[in-house]
């Protein structure tokens, strides 16, 4: 990674500050509203996945589309950076602008589970799961933004992305490997837990890749 | 064929659905402005998008600084300014941010000359990007552009919407940078009176062709409007290099792209009056001639 890969990441970090901010500030009291139980343990965890989602959203939003849209691509164009150069470090500075207030989520989100009375710990392994299915499901938003040449395009992805957060939480949630111990004391941590995670990890570098193979290697880039 | 050039494309082509760009080719010489002149849809901010790397031509060769584009272009680019009318910056940061990023990345930076720029375009570094009006976004460009002293730079319709003050500011820097004979200016616009004012050389373009590219000087010197009384009955005798005409009966206005006193002497006595053209009518004549298919 050079120099001005280096500097395109940093200027992701300055520019996207305050949605990572946010974003954290607001996944952090979402998790510890959690940590009361009850109904606030219902409106905290839909709140807390809220923040992490559109947190994520926004970013591709105004990381990728806004960027194209507003016509700022060009000012970064005309620096001294290849397409491939420029597709790598948005990759990598948008992870990272996710990754922190994601990190800070995820963080939160096991304290409060295994520090309040009131969360079974066994709910551990489906919120890890969790974690690592938004840290994916951003990676994907990610990619299908820098592929996406049109508004129209990046809003279906963030609409499908957002719809398979309800479709992991029933399908994975059902899992008799996951569902079985969700009320437990004790996390459980089986072969299913393991294959949610690796499949997770496989989509994650798969979404990171493919724009390194493909966006990477356009010809017209404006 | 020059081996020094700042610029230079070969046989340059771009096809799109309902667009072609067809085999351009110039050299851009180091100390040179040479003034791209189209109307909307010509192909001059393709050609310049190409130039710096945006784009890639579908057939021919660009070379940047004596690097092939676009696979050169980080190295290129290190060298070359950029501002186009459409160009914004980073929305949400401040102008202060952009002058430091862009300083970090080109060690060429000149605090000194950019703190002029910014006093001179009555500019602020608190100001985000977001809040500068189309005039102070163009203008905060061309200070980002200017201040990192390149070798090349290329414009592309930076008078664009801009009040006419704002255009003469733009302007006087430009001939500023030209001070320097080791630099070079690819500017393109529609409006002919800029591009009159500091181009050494111009060159027309329509529909995606290069139509002419001549020493601004060349380009007066060669048109003519002549005014032609006929005796009566008397016909229009046969003469070269007549791109238009106009009048009916015995009064008639040649347009010619290659005067000479032969012309006159074979119109003898019917010659009332030889005016010559603005570049703006050149540039309108030229581009009429080419579309009706009467190119020599």
């Amino acid at each position: 990674m050079n120099g001005i890969t280096t500097r395109l990441i940093a200027k992701e970090l300055h520019v996207h500050r305050w949605t990572m901010l946010a974003t954290a500030a607001a996944a952090m009291f979402s998790a510890l509203a959690c940590a009361a139980g009850g109904a606030a343990f219902n409106v905290g965890s839909i709140a807390w996945l809220t923040a992490v989602i559109a947190g994520g959203a926004m970013l591709a939003i105004y990381g990728v589309a806004n960027e194209r849209k507003e016509r700022s691509l060009q000012f970064l164009l005309a620096l001294p950076v290849s397409i491939p150069q420029y597709v790598l470090a948005k990759t990598l500075g948008l992870l990272l602008c996710f990754a922190l207030p994601w990190l800070a989520a995820s963080v939160s989100a096991v304290v409060a589970v295994l520090a309040s009375p009131a969360i079974p710990d066994g709910l551990l392994p489906f919120v890890v799961a969790m974690c690592g299915f938004l840290l994916a499901n951003f990676a994907v938003v990610l990619c299908a933004g820098l592929h996406a040449r049109s508004e129209g395009a990046m809003t279906a992805a963030i609409i499908v992305t957002n719809m398979s957060v309800s479709l992991f939480m029933f399908g994975v949630g059902a899992l008799p490997g996951i569902r079985n111990h969700l009320g437990a004391e004790a996390p459980v941590w089986n072969g299913t837990v393991a294959g949610v995670v690796l499949v997770e990890l496989l989509v994650f570098a798969i979404a990171l890749l493919l724009p390194q193979l493909t966006v990477a290697r356009r010809r017209d880039f404006l | 064929m020059s081996t020094t050039a700042h610029l230079r494309m070969r046989g340059v082509s771009k096809a799109y659905r309902f667009f072609q760009l067809q085999g351009i080719s110039f050299d851009l010489e180091p100390g040179e402005v040479l003034g791209l002149v189209g109307p909307n849809g010509a192909g001059k901010s393709t050609t310049i998008r190409m130039a710096m790397g945006m784009l890639a031509p579908d057939a021919g060769e660009i070379r940047v600084l004596g690097h092939a584009m676009p696979s050169a272009q980080a190295e290129a680019k290190r060298d070359v300014g950029y501002v186009s009318a459409d160009l914004r910056l980073v929305p949400n940061a401040t102008l202060g941010w952009h002058m430091a990023f862009v300083s970090s990345v080109y060690p060429g930076w000149d605090p000194d000359y950019a703190a002029t720029l910014l006093r001179r375009f009555n500019l602020h570094p608190q100001q985000t990007a977001r809040t500068l009006s189309h005039g102070e976004q163009v203008k905060a460009a061309m200070l980002l552009a200017l201040a990192r002293r390149p070798r090349l730079l290329l414009l592309d319709e930076p008078g664009n919407g801009l009040d006419p003050v704002a255009r003469q500011e733009l302007l006087t820097e430009f001939m500023d940078v030209l001070r320097d004979d080791s630099r070079s200016i690819l500017f393109s616009s529609h409006n002919t009176a800029d591009v009159e004012r500091i181009s050494d050389r111009i060159a027309f373009m329509d529909r995606g062709r290069l139509l002419e590219c001549s020493d601004r000087e060349a380009f007066l010197e060669r048109w003519r409007r002549i005014d032609v009384q006929l005796e009566p009955g008397a016909a229009l005798p046969p003469l070269p290099h007549i791109v238009a005409e106009s009048g009916e009966g015995r009064f008639r206005t040649l347009t010619t792209n290659r005067f000479d006193e032969a012309q006159l002497a074979l119109l003898g006595g019917a010659v009332r009056g030889v005016q010559r053209m603005s570049l703006e009518e050149i540039f309108v004549a030229n581009v009429m001639h080419h579309r009706e298919g009467r190119a020599p």
